[in-house]
């Protein structure tokens, strides 16, 4: 067993190195060959496009000219795979994937206890957490809001039954079963009695909010809400609770015995290892691959009924809570359905789990799923390539379900290194994709291109001196003028104290990022590491009235009215200040997420995560191009800045439009600059105003072309 | 609880793929059922009052029974027909505008009431409907270099399955600048149009022969964008060289300058502009909150009427104003009024609207929908039927799933003259 590589360091010393990514070429090569596939593969790109296409998949961003350097400087032939090793243990790497996961779970930071769930799929992505166990985390979790990190997933839709199993089977299976709520499915086997069934094993999941606190948990009740046979179906006395039916049959057949087999000795594995260095004896030193898949699932349980294994302090916390508030014991109980759940899902034999979620990656990292669309695994909608698909689940399942393993595989193979079918009619283009003998044009996803226009700017950090970018402005503020008062008092615009539940930790957000129409490419940042810390603030409001957005806003009219008094007169007054609008940019990575509907991520195509048919939308529209033509941060990115390496080649004696021309290319599209481009970049940068002006206007063009924004 | 609104059955499919092979598409078939009705309306303007309006101290008055409240009814210009003491100058203009005044609403909570007032459909778990304005923008073509859909002052519900070029665009302040419409600053015109030339070559030569959508439409973003940037139309946004009396017979407010910013835009072609204003929760102090409603409405809405109406360009726009639901009959503790979608009503005018008309009745103390009551779905049937919209038109969403533009409802025809 030397195939499997794992993030966990101590491993990689007993490992030998990955052989089995040339392997999947050729697993899809035969299966092409027995389709009947004529046509040639296109050829692999070349290095500079490899280097370019990988890190914006592995980490979300471009590469810097050191990193463009450092690779060149790697012996051609193993280069390649030393630039995916690099990137795979790269810190960005989990920021970028937690994009995947978080879209694919539709996890909201301004969602109840959607912020600690973004958090923990980064920290889970950062530690190696197989994908099997996140999933049975999140689909068992059961707890307080926040304080259990996992709760996302299940309060993201309230708790809701019906939406839950929708949900569930789509995420983790790929499976499209919602429809099925209302009738039984129209293209498809699923019933709606298989959907009830799914659904019953969400049906004694009760979201609670705290009357005093207006904290939100979920605990188990008693009775189950989903009834058969459903509402307006017969008789109302006639329902009777629905028994949790699983509706997706294991595999039986000898395929998946393989890779269990692996993942067993996989797991013994690490159990030794992990046995060995805390000196303790585990339960995995005999452990059969039940006996381990067990252990993970309780593990999962224990969390959630705050038994032990309580690094998050689950049990403390509702232990203090159950003290101060003198409520019975029967909150924040576990969830043996959920549980029993998590542990039919993550089963090995059922393929459907390691299928959809290997075809998952594949399709983020090629630009098209073996099926497609990726939610949509159904008999009417049958698999491209199985083979090949079942080589990747196969390979997923005996890593240990590793997200690391899998890019690693898809990413070293021909498929992905393959260049793009540019200059043929579409018909013949689309059938190479089909194939996989050519990848798709990919655009950027938003996050991806405001990072790498962030980097390409140097904006990541302050690139021009200080105080060359003093900026005045005037404010204007409401003074009332009243007799009795000896001066002018000051009256502050009203601003109502937002009702707050489980605010998320925030950073302060930049200077200058006031309130401003021309700002919408900023945004607040989100701390994980504060969000999963033990020593968690809470924003504990007694006893106040929960009023709605639309009340709060009918107070502030009329305290507005109020204020409009005949008897206090008002003038304004224009304070001036002055501020260093010294440009800088965060990571949009970690910005809550989904922004605002305006932000520059949105405009992009960054979804709501609102609900399950949503996708990630990749057409242009005229607000991306008016975002980026006269956005600032385009705007910001093109200007010099005295600090970055640019000014030197373009100001004082040793200036250089040549080599300035060179690194722009280099820094913005990763390649050189042919002949031709050479000498039409450095006219414009020599007839502008100064080099420096005719360097940002050649950045500009560069960050807007489709060549910035395409991957090679 | 959701999926109500989608009952298909696998033969009424089996239908209409069948329908697909003889050579007529369901899109095709539809229209050929619907109605030959020809358009009445070209644009809306749609005042959103977010929070739920009352109906009683608007455009319900109840004078002499006990949930009348602190406002008396006034005569309008539209004989029998009254309204409340608040709208004193848009009295004048009621020979001009309807009023539904027997919406049978089902939601009282905002969320849903406003998911349901502005795309006719009920929330569901697994999707989200797009907003009227969406609707409209997408079944009727963009006229002239400005966007077809803009919402002003607020957030107009998104475009969801009908995808991006359905979205609002969006104001967020009437009179603001976007600055987002003109180079950044520092950037000369001379100097911005020749980065745009170079550009365009760079994506030229880059695209080279390649016929991929993909690189194509960018560009075409890409000169939708420009010359909206150079397009003269762009100052229907702004509003400095409008004359002081316009703007305070418009009460130089920011609804006034909304309701001022959505004439100008109108009369350049926009097809769909949605206002919005908040603050119409009144659980507590009703009648103050109302009587400072109606101060800042009653201009603003009147002026509008009166020179859309002078410009004839009210016979071919309709003006709605729109709520989540009205309130409580009941007067609380607290001087307020409480959510009520039993019944409420609704303001309509131009775009074929029949003047000085009402539809429907409350019964008498406004708790319950008396004579002919409008569903929801009926007054989204009805703005469709004004625009020359076919209702009951499938789109598909992502997942494949044929969704109706409006959901079921059946238009007002009493409405229009």
């Amino acid at each position: 067993m030397k195939r499997f590589r794992l993030a966990v360091p101590l491993l990689l010393l007993l490992v030998a190195p990955v052989c089995g990514a040339d392997s999947l070429g050729q697993v899809l090569d035969r299966e092409n060959q027995a389709l009947g596939v004529t046509q040639q593969a296109l050829p692999t790109v070349d290095d500079l496009a490899f280097l370019r296409r990988l890190t914006i998949d592995l980490i979300g961003r471009i590469p810097t000219t050191e990193e463009i350097q450092q690779f060149e400087s790697l012996p051609a032939a193993t280069r390649r795979q030393k630039a995916v090793d690099r990137l795979l243990a790269d810190e960005r790497f989990a920021d970028r994937w937690t994009v995947f996961f978080a879209d694919m779970l539709r996890l909201r930071t301004n969602a109840e206890g959607g912020a600690a769930s973004v958090a923990f799929i980064n920290r889970a992505l950062r530690d190696g957490m197989g994908w099997d166990e996140m999933a049975r985390r999140m689909i068992a979790a059961s707890g307080k809001s926040g304080a259990t990190p996992e709760l996302g997933f299940i309060l993201g839709d309230n708790a809701d039954p019906m939406a839950l199993a929708g949900a569930t089977a789509q995420v983790f299976l790929g499976v499209r079963v919602a429809c099925a709520q209302c009738h039984d499915h129209p293209f498809d086997v699923w019933t709606r009695k298989d959907f009830y069934g799914l659904a019953a094993y969400f049906g004694k999941t009760r979201r609670v909010q705290s009357q005093f606190t207006n904290t939100v948990y979920t605990t188990e009740a008693e009775q189950t809400t989903v009834l058969w046979p459903p509402e307006g179906v017969g008789e109302a006395s006639e329902r009777k609770p629905m028994l949790a039916t699983f509706p997706f049959p294991a595999h039986k057949g000898d395929r998946p015995t393989r890779p269990i087999a692996r993942l067993a000795q996989l797991r013994e594995r690490l159990a030794k290892l992990a046995a060995a260095k805390s000196n303790r004896v585990q339960a995995g030193k005999d452990a059969g691959l039940e006996a381990l898949l067990a252990a993970a699932a309780g593990k999962a349980d224990q969390r959630s009924s705050g038994k032990k294994g309580d690094s998050l302090g689950v049990a403390r916390e509702a232990k203090r809570d159950a003290q101060n508030l003198k409520i019975s014991q029967a909150r924040y109980r576990a969830s043996q359905l959920r549980t029993e759940l998590g542990r039919l899902i993550t089963d090995p034999r059922n393929r459907l789990f390691a299928q959809s979620f290997s075809n998952r990656v594949w399709a983020e990292l090629i630009g098209r799923g073996i099926v497609e669309p990726v939610d949509n695994f159904a008999e009417s909608n049958p698999a491209s390539h199985p083979r090949t698909l079942d080589f990747l689940a196969d390979e997923f399942i005996a890593s240990g379900y590793d997200l690391k393993s899998i890019v690693r595989l898809v990413v070293n193979s021909a498929p992905y290194q393959r260049r793009h079918a540019v200059g043929l009619e579409d018909p013949q283009r689309i059938k190479l994709e089909a194939a996989f003998l050519a990848t798709p044009m990919r655009r950027m996803i938003s996050e991806v291109l405001y990072d790498s226009i962030v980097t390409a700017g140097h904006l990541f950090d302050v690139k021009h001196e200080k105080g060359k970018n003093l900026k005045v402005v005037w404010r204007r503020t409401r003074v009332a003028k009243q007799p009795a008062e000896p001066e002018g008092k000051t009256v502050k615009p009203q601003t109502l104290a937002a009702v707050v539940k489980g605010k998320p930790a925030m950073k302060k957000p930049t200077p200058g990022g006031t309130i401003s129409p021309y700002n919408v490419e900023n945004a607040i940042e989100l701390d994980f590491d504060s969000l999963l810390s033990e020593s968690k603030e809470e924003v504990r409001i007694d006893r106040m009235k929960v009023m709605s957005k639309e009340e709060i806003e009918a107070m502030r009219m009329q305290q507005e009215a109020a204020n409009r008094r005949p008897d206090v007169r008002f003038f304004d007054r224009f304070i001036r200040t002055s501020f260093d609008d010294n440009p800088r940019f965060n990571t949009s990575m970690r910005m809550a997420s989904p922004a605002a509907p305006e932000h520059f991520l949105r405009i992009f195509g960054q979804p709501s995560r609102a609900t399950l048919d949503e996708k990630r939308d990749h057409t242009p529209s005229m607000r991306q191009a008016l975002m980026l033509l006269n956005g600032r941060l385009t705007h910001e990115a093109s200007r010099v800045g005295e600090l970055e390496p640019m000014y030197r080649l373009l100001t004082g004696k040793s200036r250089n439009n040549t080599a300035a021309v060179r690194l722009a290319y280099r820094e913005i599209l990763t390649r050189s600059p042919n002949s031709t481009e050479l000498t039409e970049a450095v006219t414009i940068v020599t007839s502008a105003a100064n080099p420096l002006s005719g360097m940002a206007d050649l950045r500009w063009i560069l960050l807007n072309s489709n060549e910035f924004r395409f991957l090679p | 609880m959701s999926c109500q609104d989608y009952k298909l059955t696998r033969r009424r499919m089996l239908g209409a793929t069948g329908a697909s092979i003889l050579g007529m598409s369901v899109r095709q078939l539809l229209a050929a059922a619907g109605s030959s009705h020809k358009p009445t309306a070209e644009h809306v303007i749609l005042f959103w009052n977010g929070g739920g309006m009352t109906h009683l101290d608007t455009w319900d008055p109840k004078p002499g029974r006990p949930t009348q409240g602190e406002f008396e009814p006034i005569q309008t210009s539209a004989s029998g027909v009254q309204i409340s003491e608040i709208f004193p100058q848009l009295a004048k203009q009621m020979h001009h505008c309807a009023l539904v005044r027997s919406i049978a609403g089902t939601q009282g909570a905002h969320g849903q009431a406003t998911y349901n007032l502005q795309t006719s459909y009920r929330q569901a778990a697994n999707l989200r409907h797009p907003g009227f304005g969406s609707v409209v923008v997408h079944e009727r073509d963009r006229l002239g270099d400005l966007p077809a859909y803009i919402s002003i002052s607020g957030r107009a519900p998104r475009a969801h399955y009908l995808g991006q070029k359905c979205e609002a665009y969006f104001v967020a302040s009437p009179g603001d600048k976007d600055p987002y419409l003109a180079f950044p600053e520092g950037i000369t015109q001379i100097r911005g149009d020749k980065r745009l030339d170079v550009l365009a070559k760079f994506n030229r030569r880059f695209n080279g022969k390649s016929v991929n959508p993909k690189l194509a439409s960018n560009q075409t973003a890409i000169s939708e964008a420009v010359a909206l940037m150079r397009s003269p139309a762009l100052a229907a946004f702004e509003l400095d060289k409008v004359p002081t009396t316009t703007l305070n017979r418009y009460g130089d407010t920011a609804f006034g300058r909304g309701a001022l910013l959505a004439r100008q835009l109108v009369e350049t072609g926009v097809r769909f502009v949605q206002v919005n204003r908040g603050g119409f929760d009144t659980h507590s102090n009703n009648f103050p909150a109302m009587q400072n409603h109606g101060s800042v409405m009653d201009p603003a809405l009147a002026s509008l009427i009166e020179d859309l109406a002078k410009t004839g360009m009210l016979k071919k726009t309709m003006v709605i104003m729109l709520s989540e639901f009205g309130r409580t009959p009941r007067i609380n503790a607290n001087a307020g009024r409480d959510h009520w979608p039993n019944v409420f009503s609704c303001f309509l005018a131009g775009g074929g609207i029949k003047g000085g008309h009402v539809v429907g009745s409350s019964d008498k103390d406004g708790m319950q929908p008396d004579q002919q009551p409008v569903p929801v779905a009926n007054l989204h049937a009805s703005f469709c039927y004004a625009l020359g919209i076919d209702p009951e038109k499938q789109v598909q969403t992502p997942l494949g799933r044929p969704m109706k533009l409006v959901d079921g409802g059946k238009p007002v025809v009493e409405l229009f003259g």
